[in-house]
């Protein structure tokens, strides 16, 4: 699993996911926290849960997000 | 428009600019756009009434409409536009006092507020908890989320993973003190419902009681909508009844919770499984308009090993833990193990500690610091003697005639995937060994059972096989039938299921209303501005969040009691006294800035105000480094700065840190107050080669000059 809850990660990007809505591209460059990662199965296309700074919590693809403080 | 640009602000930008620049040529224009300008600015601060869209209407109208200047016009126009085009976000902003841009700096909804996914108005809440006015506390949170008990004890609490506080040392245990006051509330006959609105004479069936199917029916009742409920078990709860343990969320919490949903005339019908029990034609006829799918993800994944299906003692935890709930409490086996890192692995091996289980091992395929499960939850099943196996990857279950013997494994190693950072357990060779076990309990995730919506054979369905809605209404492509919970999510927290059923029930409300759905889901409401505590800031920094007190360790591994057992009233109130009130300080650093680069005092340490990069944060610095200036206050944006004069000594607080206390200094010629010691010492300092000399006597401005003038005639002043 690459996300843990905690980590700093920021949105960098649109993602192709069909999850993907057209709101969300206004997140890409901000800056949040994992508060809720991909819990059971370890599966890299699953949803993360983001809190992202004056954005508020969302699940967002992996894709988009890379971390801060890796 | 971007999130961050809000409209309230920028037409008040383009009026104050219109002014600044002297555009405007005649005395009516200009009188008009002063009195917009002065209307806006009511309603980016809060404090815009109900008639105030009508009067901004009415003077951009008549600005618009005066022929005798040109620019007035052409700003009355655009004005008027503005109004018109984003209505809502002005009539949001009179009516809920916030700015969901955060451009308004007054009405801003706080980090934590903005982090949960339910929008509980935390700094609000906390605040009340901390004067104790519990009741009225919990009557801020039921706003947004009908379970504060149930929330206060088993949330995975995002709020507190964007806690302000957190930056300085530790978040405030915001989880803990929702707990606190909703049982005191209860205890107390004070946790009411809010008033009803009048029947509306209008059906809506929830399909699943857990806390997304009864949050949406709560909206829905106070509403004024007639709400059914169908469970498939005897229960309501869903997984918070039958996926998390006693030892986590007593019964009586969430019956208790239930009960006051109950209390709103929301039906409940139990052991109905929607298409066997009931189908969508039979509840369409029924006069139901609008349906709420809030199913779970109840089914487990399989191990897919050889020998899984061969054994009744190869169970899923999800299984295991619903028999345990619904009061099956036997032996699974003497030697346990249990396949999984997250949440539910945890829960099932923690019961099976409960139960009386020998032996606890844990096998998981990555490390420690991947395990998904909280690390409250990790270290609590490791002190009551779970045992953990890490790198440790299931490969085929063994035993003969029914009799398990164990879990065949291979050791694994962590390697990085070829063009990613992504570690992957990747099996060692020849590394097999036998971990030996009576029972195995497979916890590697859970999804959606389709079966019980087959009836909808259009319903759209995400390659997760979840369902898919549109995040902003939780509205499926079916007219009518909307989605949330782990159904539309996989499986997710309690709070995420409570934050998609207010939204669906909102949702459903403008569907039956003919009414159109917003583009995007909706930015937490700040409900009001709680008046601050004032705290020395030298009790502040050393107020640490308090430790949860727990169960005893023998009766953690023998019962099902409760594991953490609350903190104490005074606990509660001390941590409360800890929040920052981002709600009023947004962090700007404007007051640093000043203070630094302005003044060149540097008083102020608050390194916390900074999200990406947090610096050294201590409140006391000021009190030994403040002048006294009142720069940082002056040019607040919030006024959470504030600088006051109270019974002789000049005081500057932050949300009621009080960071300096210093006396305050008399004019010795007409008494005024002329600042503090420190102060006038910066003045004098940077004025002596130019100001009038006094000698030791302190003086006002005006005092001061006319006793340098008296001095230099050597003319006593008669007083």
């Amino acid at each position: 699993m690459a996300l843990r809850r905690g980590q700093k990660v920021e949105v960098f990007r649109r993602s192709g996911d069909e999850s993907w809505e057209p709101y969300m591209d206004k997140f890409v460059g901000r800056h949040g926290i994992i508060t809720d990662p991909d819990t059971s199965i370890n599966d890299p296309e699953s949803l993360v849960e983001v809190s992202l700074d004056g954005m508020g919590t969302h699940r967002l693809p992996q894709d988009c997000l890379r971390l801060l403080d890796a | 428009m971007t999130l961050t640009q809000c409209p309230v602000d920028q037409t008040l930008a383009l009026v104050c600019r219109a002014l600044e620049e002297n555009s405007l040529q005649h005395p009516r224009s200009r009188r008009l756009a002063g009195q917009l300008m002065a209307m806006i600015e009511d309603v980016a601060s809060g404090r815009a009434g109900a008639e105030h869209m009508t009067v901004l209407q009415r003077l951009a109208g008549e600005l618009a409409d005066f022929a005798a200047d040109a620019a007035g016009m052409a700003l009355g126009a655009q004005v008027r536009e503005e109004l018109a085009t984003h209505r809502e976000v002005f009539v949001s902003h009179i009516e809920t006092q916030n700015c969901a841009a955060g451009a308004c700096d007054r009405l801003a909804p706080s980090p934590c507020q903005m982090a949960c996914p339910a929008g509980i108005d935390i700094p609000t809440y906390v605040a009340l908890i901390g004067e104790g006015r519990d009741a009225e506390a919990i009557e801020t949170i039921r706003r947004d989320n009908p379970f504060p008990w149930v929330c206060g004890l088993v949330c995975t609490r995002p709020c507190e993973f964007m806690c302000v506080r957190g930056r300085i040392d530790q978040p405030v245990s915001i989880k803990t003190l929702k707990a606190f006051a909703a049982e005191r509330a209860l205890s107390l006959g004070h946790y009411v419902n809010p008033p009803q609105a009048p029947p509306k004479n209008r059906k809506v069936c929830v399909i699943g009681a857990g806390p997304g199917g009864m949050s949406a029916a709560y909206y829905l009742a106070l509403n004024g909508y007639t709400v059914r409920v169908i469970e498939a078990l005897p229960m309501a709860g869903g997984m918070m009844m039958v996926g998390i343990p006693r030892y986590r969320l007593p019964r009586e919490v969430i019956d208790r919770e239930v009960a006051m949903i109950e209390a709103l005339g929301v039906e409940f019908r139990y052991n109905t499984r929607l298409g066997q029990e009931v189908t969508f034609e039979q509840l369409r006829t029924e006069g139901f308009e609008a349906f709420f799918l809030a199913i779970g993800a109840h089914a487990s994944f399989k191990l897919n090993i050889p020998g899984e299906s061969d054994f009744p003692q190869v169970t899923q935890a999800i299984d295991f833990l619903k028999r345990v709930a619904l009061g099956e409490r036997h032996l699974p086996g003497q030697q346990v193990v249990i396949i999984g890192g997250g949440n539910v692995a945890i829960d099932a091996a923690r019961t099976c500690l409960r139960l009386g289980c020998a032996s606890v091992t844990m096998a998981y395929r990555r490390t420690l610091s991947e395990m998904p499960a909280d690390v409250e939850e990790i270290e609590q099943a490791e002190e009551e003697g779970v045992q953990f196996s890490f790198l440790t990857i299931p490969v085929a279950v063994d035993g003969e005639q029914g009799v398990l013997r164990g879990l065949h494994c291979q050791r694994a190693e962590m390697v990085a995937q070829a063009g990613s950072k992504r570690m992957v357990p990747v099996p060692i060779k020849e590394s097999e060994f036998l971990l030996r076990a009576d029972a195995v309990i497979s916890a590697i995730g859970q999804y959606v059972e389709k079966e019980s919506l087959a009836e909808l054979t259009t319903l759209p369905w995400t390659r997760r096989d979840t369902i898919q809605v549109h995040n902003a209404t939780m509205a499926t492509d079916l007219p009518g039938i909307f989605a949330a919970g782990d159904a539309v999510t996989g499986p997710a927290t309690v709070v995420e299921a409570i934050g998609g059923g207010k939204r669906a029930a909102a949702a459903i409300d403008r569907y039956l209303n003919g009414l159109p759905q917003p583009s995007m889901p909706p930015v937490p409401v700040r409900h009001h501005r709680a008046a601050w505590t004032e705290v020395p800031a030298s009790t502040k920094m050393a107020l640490k969040r308090q430790p949860m007190p727990l169960l005893n360790m023998d009766r953690r591994r023998t019962t099902f009691q409760q594991v953490e057992l609350g903190l104490s009233e005074n606990m509660v109130r001390e941590e409360a006294r800890r929040c920052l009130r981002c709600d009023i300080c947004r962090r700007c650093g404007l007051c640093v800035t000043i203070c630094r680069d302005k003044m060149k005092v540097d008083a102020l340490r608050l390194g916390y105000l900074d999200f990406d990069h947090p610096g050294p944060t201590d409140f006391r610095w000021t009190q030994e480094h403040c002048i006294g200036c009142g720069a940082c206050a002056t040019n607040c944006p919030n006024d959470a700065m504030q600088m006051e004069d109270r019974k002789g000594e000049r005081i500057v607080h932050l949300c009621g840190t009080i960071l300096s206390r210093q006396p305050v200094r008399y004019c010795d010629g007409c008494g005024e107050a002329i600042g503090t010691d420190r102060y006038n010492e910066f003045v004098r300092r940077r004025t002596h080669r130019i100001a009038p000399v006094t000698g030791d006597r302190v003086y006002c401005e005006a005092c001061g000059r006319r006793q340098s003038i008296l001095d230099a005639h050597d003319v006593h002043s008669m007083d």
